[in-house]
């Protein structure tokens, strides 16, 4: 999570991702910070992540995403 | 009968009340059948035999939806019969590639339709006139085909519905009485909203009984779009119609023209969203929830805004089914992660950005119309929306060096109005007969623009008389009123609804008589054809 916590905060500093649960639904991560958000994710976690994974539920949260991510990491 | 707009009385007064009544009569399992046979219905009523095309786009998703969920279940079959990891990859790179053919296949398909029919024309034309410029003898002949109304909007959907199944979003509906009334529900069939199948194939289906609230809430939506139209939209018609095709010969200077882009523009949003409130008010009476198509886009602070608050199903469309794809493609991530290291943090994902940006605004010019000033259109967008990106570092620096605060109103009132004016221009653009004129059009503004026009008396020539103005003042003063009471999150009719009923039933008397009264219909008017119906 720490990682996790770590690239969004390099990505968009303006936010506090321990408790924002509307980073989608709010603008506070646009599509350039989730084009920036995927690609260093991909390759901090070694994942990939489809298309169809990137909607409001997976990215809103850091937990969320987290969630997205550890589901990624068993596929 | 013929149904040539969704606000015309055969629609309203006829075929909305006649569905609604043999939904409402038959037993719950016939009601899906009722549906599907008011859309095929509606477009034989629309576009007569060009159904075909329609079945075709319905079949070809069917069959290929149900041909990917075979291959899906070979895939895990397979893959548990697999030896080893290395074999796995080997069976899941295979079948992927099998997917991925037969997906393109429908895509083929159903935009190859779309392709022939609406955009051959304006491609053999330019071929021709390559030719000539080349001086080359021999000329194409441009084919010119019958178009079914309506078919931009389902032929989306069908895209959108293949491309989630072969993404394992949705799985392959069994059911093709299901996946043929997702496709010609015959309330979005001519203008959209442009829907997924996971929002609406199952409610549609379900055959759900129709409910007083949701008839109620359906009809006050429905008078409130036919409000829009026929006050606002059909009275600057005139007006809006004598600037675009007459700026030149009758010289109107650069603050007429401008006028004439703005009531444009607001003409096309109150037709446009007029349509789509009858629309979903429609939709909402059998207990279907449609996705809105709008909210509030004149409130936007950018062009980036304003697109995520007009025509809200196609931008979604483009995001998911070109920006996302684009810019999440291998060549992209690479080059996203190479540009970060390079660029920095806001500069990283522009390049992968502006390329996907350039792919959905040309796409989105194009489908538009096939015509160069839609593709001008889309490309005016495409650099506002990409010089917005580049600039904004440097905006910030210079709104902090003049201690400008970018949170209260004054700026915030400003951003509306630039905002505002850059849509208007485009949409004049938009609705100018070509390229040419849209410069000309431009040029004028550039150059000869005075505010004294506005006010010396020209507009009362040009189709408006003072009564007109001040009903179109109040009526965009309603409608503006209306607008704000949502942006702060609440609903107008559920406000209404929770009023005594001496308060609420002269307010649905009064948008009743008002649309009567002051519809602009009868002699001296000409009603707008709608305007999306031809997309």
């Amino acid at each position: 999570m720490d990682r996790l916590i770590e690239i969004l905060e390099d990505i968009q500093p303006d936010a506090d991702y321990e408790t924002c649960t509307t980073l989608i639904d709010d603008h506070i991560l646009g599509s350039l910070q989730i084009i920036s958000l995927v690609a260093e994710i991909e390759d901090e976690f070694d994942i990939t992540i489809p298309t169809v994974e990137i909607k409001p539920e997976n990215f809103n949260s850091a937990k969320s995403l987290m969630a997205m991510i550890e589901r990624l990491e068993d596929e | 009968m013929q149904i040539t707009s969704y606000i015309s009385v055969a629609y309203l007064a006829v075929f909305l009340p006649a569905a609604l009544l043999l939904y409402t009569i038959v037993p719950k399992k016939v009601r899906p059948f009722v549906l599907l046979a008011a859309g095929f219905t509606f477009f034989w009523f629309i576009s007569e035999f060009l159904i075909a095309y329609l079945l075709i786009s319905i079949l070809s998703i069917y069959l290929i939806g149900l041909w990917l969920e075979k291959l899906k279940g070979k895939r895990a079959a397979a893959l548990s019969a697999a030896a080893d990891k290395e074999e796995k990859k080997r069976i899941k790179k295979q079948n992927q590639t099998r997917q991925l053919l037969v997906v393109l296949l429908g895509v083929l398909i159903n935009i190859g339709i779309l392709a022939v029919l609406k955009y051959s024309p304006f491609f053999f034309t330019n071929i021709n006139l390559i030719m000539r410029l080349t001086n080359a003898k021999a000329g194409v002949e441009v084919p010119q085909f019958l178009t079914p109304i309506g078919i931009s909007f389902y032929s989306l959907q069908a895209v959108s519905y293949l491309h989630d199944v072969y993404k394992d979003k949705i799985k392959a509906d069994r059911n093709l009485a299901r996946v043929a009334l997702y496709m010609s529900f015959f309330p979005v069939l001519m203008e959209g909203p442009i829907c997924r199948y996971s929002d609406t194939a199952q409610a549609l289906y379900s055959g759900e009984r129709l409910h007083y609230k949701n008839l109620t809430f359906g009809a006050q939506r429905i008078a409130f779009g036919i409000f829009k139209k026929i006050v606002i939209a059909d009275r600057l018609n005139i007006f809006v119609t004598t600037i675009f095709k007459d700026y030149e010969a009758f010289d109107y200077d650069g603050g007429l023209i401008l006028l004439g882009a703005i009531l444009y523009t607001v003409e096309l949003y109150m037709e446009f969203s007029g349509t789509i409130d009858v629309v979903i008010g429609s939709a909402e009476m059998f207990g279907v929830r449609v996705p809105e198509n709008f909210r509030q886009p004149f409130f936007s602070k950018s062009i980036t805004e304003f697109w995520q608050r007009w025509h809200i199903t196609l931008g979604t469309w483009f995001r998911d089914y070109i920006f996302y794809p684009v810019t999440m493609s291998k060549p992209m991530k690479k080059l996203t992660k190479s540009a970060r290291k390079k660029l920095g943090r806001h500069y990283g994902p522009m390049p992968a950005s502006i390329i996907a940006f350039f792919c959905v605004w040309f796409c989105n010019g194009l489908w538009h119309g096939a015509g160069w000033q839609f593709i001008l259109f889309g490309m005016y967008h495409f650099v506002l929306i990409s010089l917005g990106s580049l600039i904004l570092p440097l905006s910030n620096v210079v709104l902090d060096k003049l201690k400008i605060d970018r949170n209260k109103f004054p700026y915030k009132l400003f951003t509306i109005l630039r905002t505002g004016l850059l849509v208007c221009i485009g949409e004049m653009f938009f609705n100018s007969r070509g390229v040419k004129d849209s410069m000309h059009m431009l040029k004028r503004i550039l150059t000869t623009f005075t505010i004294k026009s506005w006010f010396d008396g020209s507009v009362f020539s040009l189709g408006l008389d003072p009564y007109d103005v001040l009903i179109l003042v109040i009526a965009v003063a309603v409608v503006f009123t209306i607008g704000i009471i949502k942006e702060k999150g609440k609903s107008p009719r559920e406000l209404i609804a929770a009023r005594p009923i001496f308060v609420r039933w002269p307010l649905y008397i009064a948008l009743v008589v008002g649309i009567i009264v002051f519809g602009a219909y009868g002699a001296g008017y000409i009603p707008i054809d709608p305007i999306y119906a031809n997309f």
